[in-house]
């Protein structure tokens, strides 16, 4: 059973243990901590795999409407998987979602919609002009490498045939340069290049 | 998180990797087992995705200034940005102006970059105030050109002026222009 320990510093087992021997719905503090550890893991998971985050966000209460059910219920039997539970889950829920996703791409290409919208640009979490700024103290290479990454979304192979370099020397590069741009946003100097006009 | 590792050994490097994809199919899905086993490596992932997604929605949002290959190009064109496009000839002087819907400035500057390293190009005005100066641009043996991508916004600021676009590198040890091109920055266009 649980300690007198902030819900934050318990074992995600324990967590799921203190759910699974709750009376169902009242472990709600555990609940809570379980879903803000593993909420954004699922949303990373749904993003990668259903590449929006509309979808994403309907996979993470899937996922955790499914997990809290089969807890309440004690059908988790390995509580200290409880990670990989969520994952299986998620992978499950995500396939399902590929394939109401994939109908509805047909339906939309046999009646396209002429006046269908643009999706919305993503609400910025972090600040663009800092973000700017960043951007420019990386060497040119090494921004080029992280434009072609995130917003071409080409893989290593083909990015190392845009810069003329080889695949294993893009990964470097991309790794010391997301490095550098995490340290430059987290409050490291952003002010090593003249603004340009 | 400091090293290149997570307390639990993993690779950050790896989880970049299994981000963009650049993993095979059975190590993709063991970062991914992991990462709902680590919170570190978990928030690391957080990180680069919200990186990437300010990366791409500035792109997407003409507000970075940057040598842009064909294909982050095509794509920006894809994106329903609206590109205009100069190419000024070496020692030329060619009129341009920043029109009101325009979100893209692209200027294609060919020259001859054989045996240059350490390539630069300066963006002034004529009186000799520096506006812009990007440095150590990649060039290789299959070099024509390159492409400058500048927000439509931020030449919008600039007054009716003459401009010079420089670019310079290093052969065989010496520093030397390699091109210059004029630019007649007409201002900021409205149309009627």
């Amino acid at each position: 059973m649980r300690s007198s320990q902030p819900w934050q510093e318990v074992a995600d087992a324990m967590l799921a243990e203190t759910i699974a021997s709750a009376p169902a719905g009242t472990a709600t503090d555990a609940e809570a901590e379980l879903y803000r550890r593993f909420a954004p893991r699922v949303r990373l998971f749904g993003l990668k795999h259903l590449r929006e985050e509309a979808a994403a966000q309907d996979l993470v209460h899937q996922v955790f409407i499914v997990t809290l059910e089969r807890l309440r219920a004690g059908e988790v039997r390995n509580a200290e998987a409880i990670g990989s539970f969520i994952l299986g889950t998620s992978r499950t829920m995500a396939s399902a979602q590929r394939r109401v996703g994939n109908r509805r791409e047909a339906l939309l290409d046999r009646f396209e919609d002429a006046n269908a919208m643009a999706a919305p640009l993503d609400a910025a979490t972090l600040d663009l002009p800092r973000v700017a700024r960043c951007l420019d103290t990386l060497p040119l290479r090494d921004r080029t490498i992280l434009i072609l990454t995130f917003y071409a979304e080409k893989p290593a192979p083909d990015i190392a045939a845009e810069v003329q370099l080889a695949p294993g020397a893009v990964r470097v590069a991309r790794s010391r340069a997301l490095a550098r741009m995490r340290e430059c946003l987290s409050g490291g100097s952003d002010r090593t290049r003249p603004t340009p006009a | 998180m400091t090293g290149e590792r997570c307390a639990r050994g993993m690779n950050f490097a790896d989880v970049f990797d299994y981000w963009t994809r650049d993993l095979p199919t059975a190590d993709a899905e063991q970062v991914e087992q992991h990462l709902f086993e680590c919170s570190e490596c978990a928030r690391y992932l957080e990180e680069i995705v919200a990186i990437g997604r300010a990366i791409g929605t500035g792109m997407r949002g003409a507000q970075f200034q940057s040598i842009v290959t064909e294909s982050v190009l095509n794509s920006l064109s894809r994106d329903g940005l609206r590109i205009r496009t100069y190419t000024p000839d070496p020692g030329k002087t060619i009129p341009c102006a920043v029109w009101a819907d325009d979100d893209l400035i692209v200027t294609r500057l060919r020259a001859d970059f054989t045996g240059f390293e350490q390539v630069e190009l300066l963006l002034a005005r004529n009186d000799g105030v520096e506006l812009s100066r990007i440095k150590d641009i990649p060039v290789g043996a299959a070099t024509r050109e390159i492409v400058d991508a500048v927000p439509a916004a931020r030449l919008r600021a600039l007054p009716a002026c003459q401009l010079r676009l420089v670019l310079s590198g290093v052969r065989e040890g010496k520093s030397q222009v390699i091109a210059e091109y004029g630019l007649e920055h007409a201002g900021n266009v409205v149309r009627s």
